[in-house]
């Protein structure tokens, strides 16, 4: 039988040192910016039963779940996704909270990727979810919110806004069957214009076949809403678009109309929860989003509570992938002082070494027989001091 | 100036044809052109920078965002899948897929379970599933027309562009599966953080086929 003893699972990784700091630096910048905006932390398991995930509104592919059976024979799964474990908990525990609610996490999600495409299985993110709001205040807190976050990092960012209402009430004024709305939106999803006219030409020429053959080309400044207008063919979908177009003007204000808030009308992503509002955020440098939420107003009532709901995650893998690839990883702190006991005087030197370390310092306890050998450490560390417990404390400087 | 937009390009007669198309827009192509083994290559006025690999890669450099474009065939596209945006249907790289059997076989009779060679085995996978019928998909690296003639399957799903070899070896087409012809993908990112440029190329491409 083939050992695997000396290898990690495909799609997962050990992270030693530096890339420690890196990964937890972010969290915590992301937690400390959610808890500082009124956010309180929730830890849901990592196992779960099946049932959370298969729900009407969303579908999670049951061969992307890593699936496993509790000791009475339930299907259990690796939790695919923090947002439906908090619904569970609005709509169980929290039941009898007070609206709104502000709930945060940092916790992995789980999902099997393809093989030998570089990417993840263990994906951490750090997110937020506003419970019971349905105020456009609520849509630009999440959107402000996920505005400092990506800007926390540094780097070139971009935050998409999207509404998949407009798909949804376009598509529903189509006399197609289902299997071919769900084809125009993969079509409209993937912007694969050929394919997507192709289909489309089959349901005649109408106002709803040309807004839905311009969907996907309907995406970039304030310029789309323009173009959108002259297309849509009903009053509902004006109203939506106006509401858009409303929180869009707001946050570019926010950002200084520096053009890093976007819009993109052919955001139609597929299993998803989402009833109106969706946010993309992009960094420069990575291939896909690190930043994907929205407002999804039914998720919850599924669980038997009628509570609208907005909320978004960071893919804190990708962005600390990022971070690595354009800094130098940073140095743990190295100590300030080192210990030495000599023979029968450890009990003084532990606690030398905690006094020092009241102080404020860095101090490791020497491990080692001789002075000699404690030297040549401390110089291979850059610890600048050796402080020798014989008896009496006395310091050398190295 | 900002930093090239990347192409990638499936080498062979796809980087042939997507390189005249450059050129019939004006932009100088003479480094692709002499490339000797280097496979990155300036296109200085159109300020893109042309990477040369093999077709499935051209999706997986797209998908990860290192290359912001790519020219790739609908074959590879409907066999890899993958996360980008198809954007235009160039027109060149024209073919097909097919089913096809040895000349006179009826493929559909019987009730036995159907084997099926082919290098395209997603592609074979759900054209079949689509009918509802299940069948033994058996993947083959070189020519697949031996396949049948050898009786390891009862038909094959393969590229056909003219149809001589299958032809030369008995073999005939029938039913088709799909259309190809080549297509210009974008990585989903790229297309939104370098809008204006890539739109701009787009139009000028969309303007000239």
């Amino acid at each position: 039988m083939k050992n695997y003893d000396l290898i990690t699972p495909e799609g997962t990784k050990d992270l030693l040192f530096g890339e420690c700091i890196v990964r937890r630096n972010i969290e915590s910048s992301l937690m400390g910016l959610f808890r500082s905006r009124g956010y309180s932390e929730t830890i849901t398991p990592g196992l779960e039963f099946y049932d959370v995930f298969n729900l009407n509104s969303s579908y999670f592919p049951q061969e992307n779940l890593y699936k496993l059976t509790d000791s009475k024979g339930r299907l259990l799964v690796m939790r695919p996704d923090n947002t439906m474990p908090i619904a569970r908990i609005v709509a169980t525990r929290l039941r009898d909270a007070d609206l709104p609610l502000k709930l945060c996490y940092a916790q992995a999600v789980y999902t099997t990727e393809p093989s030998l495409k570089g990417r993840s299985d263990e994906v951490v993110q750090t997110g937020i979810e506003l419970i019971g709001s349905q105020l456009k205040m609520a849509d630009l807190e999440v959107i402000s919110t996920a505005v400092d976050s990506l800007s926390s990092f540094g780097m070139e960012f971009s935050l998409e806004l999207g509404h998949i209402g407009i798909f949804k009430e376009l598509v529903g004024k189509l006399e197609a069957s289902d299997k071919d709305k769900e084809a125009i939106r993969k079509l409209i999803e993937n912007k694969n214009f050929p394919a997507l006219n192709d289909l489309l030409d089959s349901f005649g020429n109408s106002p709803v076949t040309t807004a839905l053959k311009k969907l996907p080309a309907l995406f970039g400044g304030e310029e789309v809403f323009e173009k959108a207008e002259e297309l849509m063919p009903d009053e509902n979908i004006k109203r939506i678009l106006d509401e858009l177009r409303e929180v869009y003007s707001d946050a570019s204000e926010l950002c200084g109309g520096d053009g890093s808030i976007t819009v993109d009308l052919g955001l139609v992503n597929k299993t998803d929860y989402y009833t109106g509002l969706i946010i993309k955020g992009y960094l420069q440098g990575h291939g896909e989003e690190v930043l994907s939420g929205g407002r999804y107003d039914r998720l919850i009532s599924e669980f038997g509570y009628d509570v609208p709901a907005i909320g978004f995650a960071v893919n804190i893998n990708a962005v600390a992938k990022l971070m690595e690839k354009s800094d130098v990883l940073p140095a743990e702190p190295k100590a300030d002082v080192i210990v030495y006991a000599e023979d029968g005087c450890e009990v003084a030197a532990l606690k030398a070494a905690k006094e020092l370390r009241e102080q404020g310092l860095i101090v490791e306890n020497a491990l080692f027989d001789d002075l000699e050998s404690v030297r040549e450490y401390a110089m291979e560390k850059k610890i600048s001091k050796v402080v020798v417990i014989d008896g009496e404390s006395k310091e050398v400087n190295i | 100036m900002n930093k090239p937009i990347r192409m990638a390009l499936t080498k062979g007669r796809l980087e042939k044809d997507t390189v005249g198309l450059l050129e019939k827009l004006g932009f100088d192509c003479t480094a692709v052109r002499e490339k000797g083994r280097k496979l990155i290559l300036p296109v200085p006025d159109a300020n893109l920078e042309v990477v040369l690999a093999k077709a499935n890669d051209v999706i997986t450099y797209v998908e990860h965002g290192v290359c912001d474009m790519g020219v790739v065939g609908k074959d590879t596209i409907m066999e890899m899948k993958g996360k980008f945006y198809e954007l235009v249907d160039l027109g060149f790289g024209r073919c097909k897929f097919a089913l096809a059997t040895k000349k006179g076989y009826d493929f559909y009779s019987g009730y036995g379970i159907k084997t099926i060679a082919t290098k395209y085995p997603n592609v074979a996978r759900s054209f079949f599933e689509k009918k509802g019928m299940d069948t033994e998909i058996i993947k083959i690296e070189g020519s697949v027309e031996l396949a049948p003639l050898l009786e390891l399957a009862d038909g094959i799903v393969d590229i056909v562009e003219t149809g001589t070899t299958l032809k030369e070896n008995g073999l005939e087409v029938i039913e088709d599966v799909a259309p190809i012809s080549a297509r210009l993908i974008a990585n989903t990112v790229s297309l939104k953080m370098r809008h204006a440029e890539i739109d701009r190329l787009i139009t000028l491409i969309e303007e000239n086929l």
